[in-house]
C-alpha cells in the first residue's frame, strides 16, 4: 500500500517518526482519514481516539487537542498528549470522567469553567475509547 | 611574629578549602542534573520546530485580518515571559538574561511574567507588574502548569492589557556556550526563512485558516513555553557547572599558594629559631 511520512510530536517528547499507511484523528469538523498523497491539508484537533496503520498492523491511541498539517505527503501531528493504546491509564481516566461529571452537574452552561471541564470530560472519553 | 603569620595563612587555607568543597559539590550536583536536563531539552526541541512551521503556514494562509494572533495593534504595552534561574552561582547566567530584557524593551512599558525565582525576585524589587509570580521552580514546570499560564495571558491579550508578548531565555548551544533568545511570540510573525520553503499549492484548512490558529494557538504557545523552560534550565546547570567548576580550580590554585606561604613562613621561622639558638650558645 502507498504510504506517507508521518511525524506525531508532543511538546515533551516524538512520539513517532517514519512510514504509515494511514492515520485517523479526530479533527475540528470530525474525525477524519490522512492516505498517501493527500492534498494540503491543516486542522486543529480535538480530544479522541486516534490510529496510526503501518506496515505492521494497527496502533490506537488517545489524542487529545493539538494541530495537524499535511504538507507534500508529509504528514505532522502536533499532539497536545498522544498516548499510545497500552500507555494509558485506565483507572485514572474513569476517575477524571467521574469528577468532571459531577462538576458539570452544578455548573451553568456560562460558568468560566464551563469548557476547562468539559475539555477534561473529553479527554477522558478520548482515553477511555481508545483503551476499549 | 612568625607564629601569628603562620596561623592566619593556616586559617586563610582552611576557609579557601571549606568554600572549594561547596563548589565542588555545587559542581557535582550540576555535573548529575545536566545529562537529564539535557535529554528533556533535546526531546522538546522536535515540537517547537514542527509546530513552528505550521503555524506560520497557517498565518499566511489568514486572510481575515482580524485574527487576534496576526494583525499587530498599536503598541503600548509589552508582556515579557522571562526564564531565569531558581538561584545564583551560575556565572552570569542570571544576569544575562535580565539585560536582554532591558535591553529589548527600551523606553516601551512593559510587565512581566517571570518564572525561575530569580527572575520574581528581580522584578518584584523592581515594581513591575507581574503576571503571576507562583512559578519559582523551573526544573518542574510541567507542560500542564504551561497550559495553564498561556490561558492567562491569552486571556490578558484578548483584553488588550498588553500587545505584544515577548519571550527571554537562555538556549542551550554546547556545554560551553549559552545563548540568551529573545523571540517574540504574539502577535505571530512568520520568517522568511520558513516562507521560501512553502509550495505555491494551496493548503486547504479546515474549516478555515482562521479557525484553526484561533484552536491551536493556545496548544502551540504552551508548547513553545515547555520547550524554552526545558532549554532555560539545561542552560542553567550548565552554566552552573561552568561557573563552579572554574571556581574549584581558583580554589585549589589559591590553596597550593598559600601552602607554599605557609611553608616560607614555617621555614623562615625555624632558620631564626635555629639563629637565636647558635646566638645564645656562643655567648
Amino acid at each position: 500500500m502507498a504510504v506517507f511520512t508521518l511525524e506525531i510530536v508532543t511538546p515533551d517528547r516524538l512520539i513517532y517518526e517514519g512510514e504509515a499507511e494511514r492515520l485517523i484523528v479526530r479533527g475540528m469538523t470530525g474525525d477524519l482519514c490522512i492516505l498517501a498523497h493527500h492534498i494540503d491539508y491543516a486542522t486543529a484537533l480535538d480530544p479522541g481516539e486516534a490510529s496510526v496503520v503501518t506496515a505492521s498492523g494497527e496502533r490506537r491511541a488517545a489524542c487529545t487537542g493539538g494541530m495537524l498539517s499535511v504538507h507534500d505527503n508529509h504528514v505532522r501531528l502536533m499532539a497536545t498528549t498522544f498516548e499510545w493504546e497500552d500507555e494509558i491509564d485506565l483507572n485514572r481516566a474513569q476517575r477524571a470522567k467521574e469528577a468532571a461529571e459531577e462538576q458539570l452537574k452544578t455548573m451553568t452552561a456560562d460558568d468560566k469553567n464551563y469548557a476547562l471541564v468539559e475539555a477534561k470530560l473529553k479527554r477522558a472519553l478520548a482515553r477511555i475509547r481508545a483503551k476499549e | 611574629m612568625a607564629g601569628s603569620s603562620m596561623k592566619s595563612i593556616k586559617l586563610r587555607i582552611k576557609s579557601v578549602e571549606s568554600t572549594m568543597q561547596i563548589t565542588r559539590a555545587m559542581q557535582l550536583v550540576a555535573t548529575s542534573k545536566l545529562r537529564r536536563s539535557k535529554e528533556r531539552m533535546e526531546m522538546s526541541r522536535p515540537y517547537v520546530g514542527v509546530s513552528r512551521k505550521a503555524i506560520y503556514a497557517a498565518v499566511r494562509a489568514c486572510t481575515d485580518p482580524n485574527v487576534p494572533f496576526v494583525a499587530a495593534r498599536p503598541l503600548r504595552k509589552r508582556c515579557y515571559i522571562v526564564i531565569a534561574g531558581e538561584r545564583g552561582l551560575a556565572g552570569g547566567y542570571n544576569a544575562n538574561v535580565f539585560k536582554a530584557v532591558a535591553a529589548d524593551a527600551g523606553e516601551t512599558p512593559y510587565m512581566v511574567l517571570p518564572i525561575g525565582r530569580k527572575a520574581i525576585e528581580k522584578y518584584q524589587r523592581m515594581g513591575v507588574e507581574l503576571v503571576n509570580t507562583e512559578y519559582g521552580h523551573v526544573e518542574t514546570l510541567r507542560i500542564s502548569k504551561c497550559f495553564t499560564l498561556v490561558r492567562q495571558l491569552l486571556e490578558a491579550y484578548y483584553e488588550e492589557r498588553f500587545d505584544e508578548l515577548v519571550m527571554v531565555y537562555t538556549s542551550f548551544v554546547s556545554m560551553m556556550s549559552q545563548e540568551v533568545r529573545v523571540e517574540k511570540l504574539l502577535p505571530v510573525v512568520p520568517d522568511d526563512d520558513v516562507q521560501a520553503e512553502s509550495r505555491n499549492v494551496q493548503t486547504v484548512y479546515d474549516p478555515s485558516p482562521e479557525e484553526t490558529l484561533v484552536k491551536a494557538m493556545p496548544d502551540y504557545l504552551a508548547g513553545r513555553l515547555y520547550a524554552a523552560g526545558c532549554d532555560a534550565f539545561a542552560s542553567e546547570v550548565a552554566a552552573r557547572r561552568n561557573a563552579m567548576d572554574s571556581a574549584t580550580k581558583n580554589a585549589g590554585e589559591m590553596i597550593d599558594d598559600l601552602r607554599l606561604k605557609f611553608n616560607r613562613a614555617r621555614q623562615g621561622a625555624i632558620t631564626q629559631e635555629i639563629t637565636e639558638i647558635v646566638a645564645g650558645s656562643e655567648n
